[in-house]
């Protein structure tokens, strides 16, 4: 008994009513390993990661923390057992300093011992190799910041085991390189991490990865024994072809969209400053960036949602001004959205209903003064049909779907209002292997189509595949617009970072 | 979340409600409504058997007991519409009190200065009275909302006030008060705009078929046309409604109309189908009852019919249980709010779960 394993789960089994969340899942993790968890949407991560961070209570199965059973009612009873965990959604108190949020919750009885706590906060930062100014206030922090402080928060409890959900889909490439860093760290003092990634480049940095596969588990692997296309293979069942780079891609007309100059300020701060693009009929136009540096404003804008205060747009020469989206999506634009539960699907309509979201009044969908149910529901079908959606039928209501499932009802009914020009933010954020795939190939046969698409994406793997020129977003400005071909993923990577001058250079 | 969790039990929602869970769920909320009303009779010193059967009687008994529980149900089915049509798209019209006097008032104020004509003339201006003056009450607080950002809860529970205040005024001292009357009401209305009766032998008057017609309507509208499909989205996600293109502040606006025009229907059918004259006796009270309605109504309208009757049985079956068994009839308020409760009970139970957790 020498090696207890960290963490044993022995035939975890979850339901939600008919639906099978996880099965009979059986994994170990070992002390300082980094166990990565991989699966498609819907695959089961999410509600096993709820299971040992004692969220859900499984309905069978048992889950040993060194050794020892432990029964899991609430998060509190996790960090009591060692198990920590970080959410893709972050949880801290903005106006709070980050030793505030740390150690908010731990103490016991009255008293808070600051000066005790930021000594302990300081020697997890310097053991680890984190950088974090205790007295900061955590809304100062960039979001990689405030991801560290989560990290501290769960080592200061104690944890012996941490669970990271998707933790780089907020962080630059050089952050995240950080991040694995630390991992290291965390591995060589005996702590171990499980890691929720869809990420290749960050799963085969694993010691073993257990893949999941519709709430079962696949098996478990040494990662230094399989190669990426294994992994995937046992993630969807079957091999896929890679997303072909693309071939031309090159403006092969004028240009659909152009941007003059288009500045926006909220809240006192410039969210846009001074935006100049064209982009070219059968051209898809990349925009790189971390999130929040101006992306989200420049799509609002764009599809009509908000007005900017200086500067304007043309879609096929039209000038568009203060406009609503009805006028936007009237000259031919889809949008998709970043947040596609927030702004681009009604969760309680059905398939077919959310399929003509803004079009309900069309005279296409209507017979006489009603909605016109079989046009509806044909639709539907067709569309379940062209984009493989896995879904009971065209009457499933939206709030059901997986992220990837979700996206692909918006990208039916984008793609069909798409005559000219095509907005998409984020189009594959938080999708698996195969609906990546899915979009990107659907991004292309669009833009061979003659369509102009604005395309942008936290992942450079998405924008080197498809785009053929790429501006990189800094704090509201278009930093620069590099042609993919004489362009790299370091050189990209700095400029997300604001390392403007070093390029100049 | 939704979960919560005490000692080693758990209340979880459910991912479905099945059928069964539903009609077990209702019925225990029934059964257990009429054992605390039951309670509550034998409180009042009253055999709740008796009770029941006299409440029973008074609703149902006779044809002359059932047409007035269904003229005391068709207000409540047009402010338990109202209600539904808003709360589907979450918007919350508190205001339908205030929109049944306004109903009431610009009904009579068309019908007042429009002099003697044919029945075929006053009746359709007093419904259209009565339409007119709800549903633009109401879009004032929806105008509030879209250009002011005013919360509509406070704005009509506001406007519910001031319209009482200025129907008193202008029936103490104004122009509309009863020549040489004491009391605060007009004269009595002219015999040709009255609603006509239906069935001899009982109040029953052509506002319940408006009532029912109003209720297809809004199922209609509600599952068939593009403006219902806004309603249910609005009901869902406003955002991605707005993102997708609609203009939802002109929807708030229309959703605050349609409200507001089947609760001053409400006002309408009271004055020109019970009370021929306008009081605030006649018309006050439907637009709160109406709320109850159309949550126990499930803001369906099948179920606000439903709700509505049952309610419409309950007043009007209250004077002989208290006449019969001397429970007084004032209890039915309870008795409503009972069900309320109980029914609330229910549905919390058809949706959520109670399960023993602990190792298996």
């Amino acid at each position: 008994m020498a090696s207890q394993p960290r963490l044993s789960v022995r035939g975890l089994t979850k339901r939600f009513g008919a639906l099978v969340a996880n099965d009979d899942v059986s994994l170990n993790v070992e002390p300082g390993e980094l166990h990565c968890l991989l699966g498609e949407n819907g695959a089961g991560k999410s509600t096993l990661s709820s299971c040992l961070y004692g969220l859900y209570q499984p309905d069978h199965g048992e889950i040993q923390v060194d050794g020892q059973p432990v029964h899991l009612r609430s998060p509190a009873d996790a960090l009591r057992a060692g198990i920590g965990m970080v959410h893709q959604h972050f949880v801290l108190v903005p106006g709070f300093t980050v030793l505030e949020n740390i150690a908010v919750g731990t103490g016991s009885g009255w008293r808070f011992d600051r000066a005790a706590a930021k000594a302990r906060v300081l020697a997890i930062c310097q053991a680890y190799g984190i950088e974090l100014e205790p007295d900061r206030a955590v809304g100062d922090l960039s979001v990689g910041g405030q991801q560290w402080v989560e990290i501290v928060k769960v080592l200061y409890t104690g944890a012996r085991l941490l669970i990271l959900d998707e933790p780089t889909a907020v962080l630059t490439p050089d952050e995240s390189r950080k991040l694995f860093a630390v991992i290291e760290r965390l591995k060589a003092d005996g702590i171990s991490i499980l890691l929720i990634s869809h990420k290749m480049a960050e799963v085969m940095q694993s010691d073993r990865v257990s893949v999941l596969r519709r709430g079962r588990l696949v098996g478990t692997v040494r990662t230094a024994d399989v190669t990426r296309d294994d992994l995937t293979t046992m993630m969807i069942g079957q091999r896929i072809a890679p997303a072909s780079r693309s071939s031309d891609g090159g403006g092969v007309g004028g240009a659909v969209l152009s941007v003059r100059g288009l500045s926006k300020e909220r809240q006192g701060r410039r969210v846009l400053d001074d935006i100049s693009f064209e982009v070219a009929q059968g051209e898809i136009f990349g925009i790189a960036g971390v999130s929040g540096n101006g992306q989200d404003d420049l799509f609002e804008c764009l599809c009509g949602l908000a007005a900017p205060d200086e500067g304007s747009f043309s879609v096929a020469g039209a000038e568009v001004r203060a406009s609503s989206p009805a006028d936007v999506a009237a000259l031919g634009v889809g949008y998709v959205p970043s947040d596609r539960f927030r702004d681009g699907l009604v969760g309680d309509l059905s398939i077919e209903e959310n399929l003509v979201l803004g079009q309900h009044w069309s005279a296409r969908w209507r017979r006489g003064p009603f909605l016109d149910r079989n046009g509806l529901e044909k639709n539907g079908r067709d569309a379940i049909a062209g984009y493989s959606i896995a879904a009971t039928g065209p009457d499933a209501i939206c709030r059901r779907l997986s992220g990837g499932n979700a996206q692909k009802v918006i990208l039916a009914r984008e793609f069909g209002k798409a005559d000219r020009l095509l907005l998409c933010n984020q189009p594959t954020r938080g999708l698996d292997v195969g609906a990546i795939g899915f979009v990107h190939r659907e991004l292309l046969r669009k833009r061979d189509e003659g369509c102009a698409i604005v395309l942008a994406s936290e992942e450079l793997d998405d924008l080197f595949a498809l785009c053929s020129r790429i501006g990189v977003f800094f704090r509201g400005r278009l930093l620069k617009v590099l042609d993919r071909d004489r362009t790299s993923h370091d050189e990209i990577g700095r400029l997300m970072a604001g390392q403007e001058s070093v390029v100049a250079a | 979340m939704t979960d919560f969790s005490i000692a080693e039990w758990r209340i979880e929602r459910r991912r479905e409600a099945r059928p069964a869970a539903r009609f077990i769920g209702l019925g225990a909320a029934l059964a257990g409504a009429i054992i605390v009303c039951g309670m509550l009779f034998l409180a009042a010193g009253a055999e709740p058997l008796k009770a029941f059967a006299s409440l029973a009687k008074g609703s149902f008994g006779s044809l002359r007991a059932t047409g007035e529980t269904l003229v005391k149900a068709t207000p409540l089915i047009f402010t338990g519409l109202a209600a539904c049509v808003a709360f589907r798209a979450r918007i919350w019209n508190i205001g339908a009190e205030g929109q049944v006097f306004a109903g009431a008032m610009f009904a009579y104020w068309a019908q007042h200065n429009l002099g003697e004509f044919p029945a075929l003339v006053q009746i359709p201006v007093v419904v259209m009275g009565g339409i007119a003056g709800g549903g633009l009450y109401a879009a004032l607080a929806g105008l509030l909302k879209t250009r002011f950002s005013v919360d509509e809860v406070i704005s009509t529970v506001m406007l519910n006030y001031i319209i009482v205040y200025v129907l008193s005024l202008l029936l103490l001292r104004g122009p509309w008060s009863e020549a040489g009357g004491f009391f605060e009401q007009t004269a009595r209305v002219d015999r040709d705009a009255t609603l006509p009766m239906l069935i001899a032998g009982t109040r029953l008057h052509m506002g319940f078929l408006l009532a029912l017609a109003a209720a297809v309507l809004v199922h209609l509208i509600l599952t068939r046309t593009p403006l219902g499909y806004e309603i249910r989205a609005a009901g869902s996600n406003l955002r991605a409604l707005d993102v997708q293109g609609t203009n939802t502040r002109r929807l708030i606006i229309v959703v605050m109309l349609l409200s507001g025009a089947l609760a001053g229907l409400a006002g309408v059918t009271e004055v020109y189908g019970v009370h021929y004259r306008l009081k605030a006796g006649a018309v006050a009270g439907y637009g709160y009852s109406g709320i109850i309605v159309a949550i126990l109504g499930q803001l369906h309208p099948v179920g606000v019919v439903a709700a509505a009757i049952l309610f419409g049985a309950l007043l009007n079956g209250a004077t002989l249980m208290q006449i019969e068994t001397g429970v007084p009839s004032a209890l039915i308020y309870a008795i409503q709010a009972i069900l309320l409760l109980f029914f609330l009970a229910g549905w919390a139970m058809c949706n959520f779960r109670l399960r023993r957790t602990g190792r298996v």
